[in-house]
């Protein structure tokens, strides 16, 4: 068939849609990422925040070669010594290559956590059970599903907002105990128009698909070392279902979070983690403001989160964990703390909250580190 | 829930495990002499990260598989007479470069991991540093074998292995090798593994492997990929064993950050000569120095400084200064050996008209007012038949062995070379750059006997006081693989072959 008959009678967007956008899976990880087409899988993946091995980025070096276990790619233009024939026929490809002809499952040469328990990906229907306030820009979403979906406290779900196109992510605040309800704590982007459209029009009852659950950002109960946690704006999601589940299962290592927002009107949850504190010997909480406001009286940490973790800690932090969640850039400020304290990659762990702004500029970073 | 698999990693663990064993009755400490001796403290090799997972049966399969393809290329290229195929005659003296400086480099490397991973406490640290042993050996054998064709046709190729012991030029890329190899085993990896493969390897490989494929040799261009396949696993142990060094004991930051500064900039100055490979000995040119350094270096080089500067690593302050001189080396270095043509092991000659053009349209800043005229001054010296060499010989630096050349761009001040010296035990020592009077300042005994082959020859130790005696020790001659590209045997039998009058 003709594509200009085509698209003549689909509907443009729709037809661009099939034509341009394969979904690649990564079955060691269970992550899925869209790549256009065209576009290397590589280059999807870094711009979608999922990292692949890579180093030359141009088909030379193989550090980013991956096996094919189902599906169809293009092999670009891999050099024939970094993907050798045999390769090839064994389902090899080079990521920074190669682009899809097809949906793909992959098997990339990453380290599975001896904590990730794999729990597949799945659609569920979703329906509105509360919109309520926690802050001046931030609301709690709370979700029915159509059945209980299993997921690891710190794992985020997609939501795909009617009149929205494309998925966005949003971490789970509750901790799993195989309910069929997920809480989210949902900031409003300006000039984002997913968030606008779940603080202005989503109302209760309404109902949309969401999937999950996703992401590599769960506690390492296997390493007994402390837990910090340090959570930026509505970041204190998933550090919120990770600290909640650990401390219901009894778990007796010393957790230590941080929590960051401007002034006291950002900062939800206090009341909640304070009574924590209180009934948890082994739960230490801090709130830390940036910019309180003379109303707000504000007699603790005032700085940034990670400014008050350094704090606490005297700049030393090696022997714990850390797990880090909210924007960008205070997961790197607190990254650069974390490291000057002597805390590296191995035992730091985050969830970026990337929005359509921070993706673009992900490749040109250096190949030293992996996750951070 | 998915059924677990094992992971790479496992798997990799499960297949190399034992690789390490426990001593009983010798001491540990003896059996890895040299672990300590740096200052480096290593805490716990068991958060050494194995940087590629490689099994050694892999290894053999991949590699022979490398060759066949290689070797199947290189007979193809002889059965053809793919010498023929090249730009220009001119640019066989890019490969005699490359054969002359960069291949007994490879050797000296593979023996360099050889001892380096022999002295590593960790099994993973061991068995990646011989891997690339036998790594760098290969392609020091696969550079020559790629090589050999064109020692069939041309001068200047086959007395390469003698030369680099003798050659003033040569004992550059041989004293930088020996520096690192009588350094502690984590000194010799940051230098070879982080500050050269790493950091500075795309300057390298890039611009002879793009020069080889923009002028038309097919045969250094596999070469190269063949190579390139093998360089991902040098890269990631250069980054491996700078994490691990930094991670294992805060005392190791300033040692690592000395090492960097050195290391980087002793590479720096040996890519002197592939900024003049560069810019004036390909016909068919693909970019120049300066642009390959701004890519390679200042754009990448600076993302990787950034993600170091957590560890509390810092870019080194010299990088103004070689910012600076970019827009200098390649016509400063060209100049040296066009005006010591006679004893190089490779042809000189003056650009064409167009090739002036370009070095002027890359170089806005500096070549018309600096370069050029020295260049056509030395054309029209030769065109009445007075081919400018220089009667002298160069000074040498005590520590790059580079002749002194280098001018003071930092002062703004680019005509006039830079003389540094330092007097240690009553005797004075000279230095091309301020760097390189620290670094020797750092560690003087390192230095002092260092085997400068222009003192030699003034000391009568090259067979004599002679050119044509020193020439006759270099097994040089004169007029075969020296003097002018014009009026070359190779020049010659290139017409011939062309049928150009
Ligand atoms: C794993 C993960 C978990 C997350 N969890 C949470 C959470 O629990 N709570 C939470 O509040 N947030 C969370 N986020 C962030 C959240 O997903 C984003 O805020 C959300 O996707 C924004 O959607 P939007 O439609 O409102 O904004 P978008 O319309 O996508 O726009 C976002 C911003 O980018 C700009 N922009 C849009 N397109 C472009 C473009 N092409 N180039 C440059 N700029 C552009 C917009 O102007 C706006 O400022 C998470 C993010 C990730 C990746
Ligand atoms: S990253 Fe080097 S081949 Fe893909
Ligand atoms: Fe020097």
């Amino acid at each position: 068939m003709h594509p200009a008959f085509l698209y003549a009678w689909s509907d443009r967007k729709h037809l661009e849609w099939n034509a341009s956008v394969y979904e690649v899976t990564i079955d060691t990880t269970g992550e899925v990422i869209e790549v256009e087409e065209g576009q290397t899988i590589l280059a999807a993946a870094l711009r979608q925040g999922v990292w692949l091995p890579f180093a030359c980025g141009h088909g030379t070096c193989a550090t980013c070669k991956c096996e094919l276990l189902d599906g169809y790619v293009e092999h670009g233009d891999a050099s024939p010594f970094a993907l050798m024939d045999m390769e090839r026929e064994e389902g090899k490809f080079l990521a920074c290559c190669a682009t899809p002809e097809s949906d793909l499952v992959i098997e990339a040469n990453i380290d599975v956590d001896p904590d990730f328990q794999g729990i597949l990906v799945e659609d569920y229907a979703a329906s509105v059970i509360a919109i309520e306030s926690l802050s001046p820009t931030i609301v709690e979403l709370r979700l029915s599903l159509d059945r209980p979906m299993p997921f690891q406290a710190g794992q985020y779900i997609n939501l795909e907002l009617p009149t929205v196109d494309r998925a966005r992510a949003f971490s789970i605040a509750n901790r799993p105990e195989g309910a069929n309800e997920v809480s989210l704590h949902i900031r409003k982007v300006p000039g984002g128009s997913a968030t606008t459209y779940v603080h202005e029009t989503l109302a209760v009852g309404d109902a949309f698909n969401v999937s999950g659950p996703y992401g590599q950002f769960f506690v390492r109960t296997s390493d007994t070392k402390d837990a910090i946690f340090i959570a930026g704006g509505t970041g204190l999601s998933s550090p919120e279902s990770m600290i909640l589940d650990l401390l219901a299962s009894d778990d007796t290592r010393q957790v230590y979070l941080f929590q960051g927002a401007r002034n006291k009107s950002e900062l939800y949850h206090r009341d909640k983690f304070e009574a924590l504190a209180a009934q948890h010997a082994n739960f230490h909480y801090v709130p830390a403001l940036n910019e309180p406001e003379a109303a707000d009286e504000w007699k603790g940490f005032t700085g940034f989160v990670h400014e008050a973790a350094e704090a606490h800690f005297d700049g030393k932090f090696s022997g714990h964990k850390a797990y880090l969640c909210g924007p960008p850039l205070m997961i790197d400020a607190a990254v650069t703390a974390l490291m000057k304290g002597r805390l590296f990659e191995a035992d730091i762990h985050m969830e970026k909250f990337l929005t359509a702004a921070d993706g673009q500029s992900e490749i040109t970073r250096s190949a030293l580190f992996k996750k951070i | 829930m998915q059924a677990k698999k094992l992971n790479v990693k496992d798997k990799y663990r499960l297949l190399t495990r034992d690789l390490d064993w426990e001593f009983s009755y010798e001491d540990r400490k003896e059996a890895f002499p040299y672990e300590e001796f740096e200052g480096i403290k290593i805490t716990d090799w068991d958060k050494w990260e194995d940087p590629f997972r490689l099994t050694m049966d892999a290894y053999w399969k991949y590699q022979a598989e490398k060759e066949k393809k290689l070797y199947a290329i290189y007979d193809a290229f002889a059965q053809n007479n793919g010498h023929l195929n090249v730009s220009d005659a001119r640019y066989v003296n890019a490969l005699k470069v490359f054969l002359t400086a960069v291949s007994p480099a490879e050797f000296a490397s593979s023996n360099g991991f050889a001892w380096a991973g022999r002295h590593y406490g960790g099994a993973g640290a061991r068995v990646a540093a011989q891997m690339q042993s036998i790594d760098e050996l290969r392609h020091y054998q696969t550079q020559i074998h790629a090589m050999s064709h064109y020692n069939k046709y041309f001068d200047g190729f086959e007395e390469f292995p003698h030369m680099h012991d003798r050659v003033w030029y040569m004992s550059v890329v041989k004293s930088f090798f020996d520096d690192c190899r009588s350094s502690g085993p984590f000194e010799y990896i940051v230098a070879v593994s982080f500050a050269f493969e790493y950091v500075l390897t795309n300057l390298l490989f890039v611009p002879f492997m793009s020069g080889a494929a923009y002028n038309g040799d097919m045969a250094t261009v596999t070469f190269g990929f063949s190579a390139q396949s093998d360089e991902a696993r040098h890269m990631t142990l250069g980054l491996e064993i700078i994490k691990f060094l930094l991670e294992q004991h805060e005392d190791n930051v300033p040692i690592v950050q000395e090492w960097i500064d050195k290391w980087l900039w002793r590479g720096y100055r040996i890519l002197a000569v592939v900024a003049m490979m560069m810019d004036y000995m390909l016909p068919q040119k693909f970019m120049s120095w300066k642009e390959a350094w701004e890519l390679y270096f200042e754009d990448a080089g600076g993302a990787l400084f950034k993600d170091l500067e957590r560890y509390g690593i810092k870019m080194p302050d010299f990088t103004e200064t070689i910012k600076n001189e970019k827009d200098h080396i390649s016509h400063q270095a060209w100049w040296v050996f066009y005006s010591h043509g006679h004893a190089a092991a490779f042809h000189t000659w003056t650009p064409t008209a167009e090739e002036l053009d370009w070095l002027s349209e890359k170089y806005p800043d500096t070549f018309d007012q600096y370069y050029r005229p020295r260049l056509e001054a030395a054309a029209e010296l030769e065109a009445k038949g007075e081919r400018f060499y220089t009667a002298g010989l160069p000074q040498l630096c005590q520590t790059c062995q580079i002749p002194m050349f280098f001018t003071n761009v930092d002062e703004g001040k680019p005509t006039e070379i830079v003389y540094r010296e330092s007097t240690y035990n009553d005797e004075r020592f000279h230095f091309c750059s301020n760097e390189c009077k620290h670094i020797f300042d750092r560690e003087p005994e390192k230095y002092v006997h260092a085997w400068l082959p222009v003192h030699q020859i003034f000391q009568g130790n090259c067979g004599g006081g002679g050119l044509d005696e020193v020439m006759e020790y270099y097994r040089m001659g004169l007029g075969e693989m020296n003097l002018d590209y014009k009026g070359s045997p190779d020049e010659k039998r290139w017409k011939k072959w062309k049928g150009v009058a």
